[in-house]
């Protein structure tokens, strides 16, 4: 009870720094600086995940969030190749 | 209010603050890059209503491809939305 209520409250603080990195997102002056915010919201997701996953006491939860940390990276490498070599 | 629903509260304002974003930014970079975001949130939105497979398919689709193409066609045609 006491371990499942730690873990929620982590996973709550978690949620509340993806609310500042939503905020970078919002008002970011340049297209970089707002991959940058959704690949911190992307790593904050996955420790969300894992950490409920802890609270939920299911092995299989965790698994959903290796499979995402695979497939978030994908995005993020698109965004970064996009800004690298711009439109050519 | 116990901590799973303020977690579930807190989760869909952020979707809905990064949808608006979307849907407001000029940048289309930026908007698909809001878009983004606001997928990956669904999909942990999905995660904390003990749907975990409908959270892979959200962050296999959502997440990645579509952010792929829509990069892809930004980079075949212009970046700025015209006013």
């Amino acid at each position: 009870m006491i371990a499942e209520l730690s873990f929620g409250v982590a996973a709550a603080v978690m949620v509340g720094f993806m609310v500042v990195s939503v905020l970078r997102l919002a008002i970011g002056p340049t297209a970089a600086d707002r991959a940058v915010a959704m690949d911190t919201i992307n790593t904050l997701v996955v420790t969300t995940m894992v950490l409920l996953g802890a609270a939920f006491g299911q092995v299989v939860l965790v698994d959903v969030a290796i499979v995402y940390a695979l497939l978030s990276f994908i995005s993020t490498l698109y965004i970064a190749r996009y800004l690298e070599k711009g439109a050519r | 209010m116990s901590v799973w629903a303020a977690l579930q509260v807190m989760t869909l304002v952020l979707i809905v603050v990064g949808a608006a974003l979307a849907v407001r930014l000029k940048d289309l970079l930026a908007a698909v890059i809001a878009l983004a975001a606001a997928s990956l949130l669904l999909s942990l939105a999905f995660y904390l209503l003990q749907a975990p497979d409908v959270a892979i398919a959200e962050a296999g689709i959502g997440a990645a491809l579509t952010t792929a193409i829509y990069v892809l066609a930004i980079r075949k045609t212009h970046r700025k939305e015209e006013e």
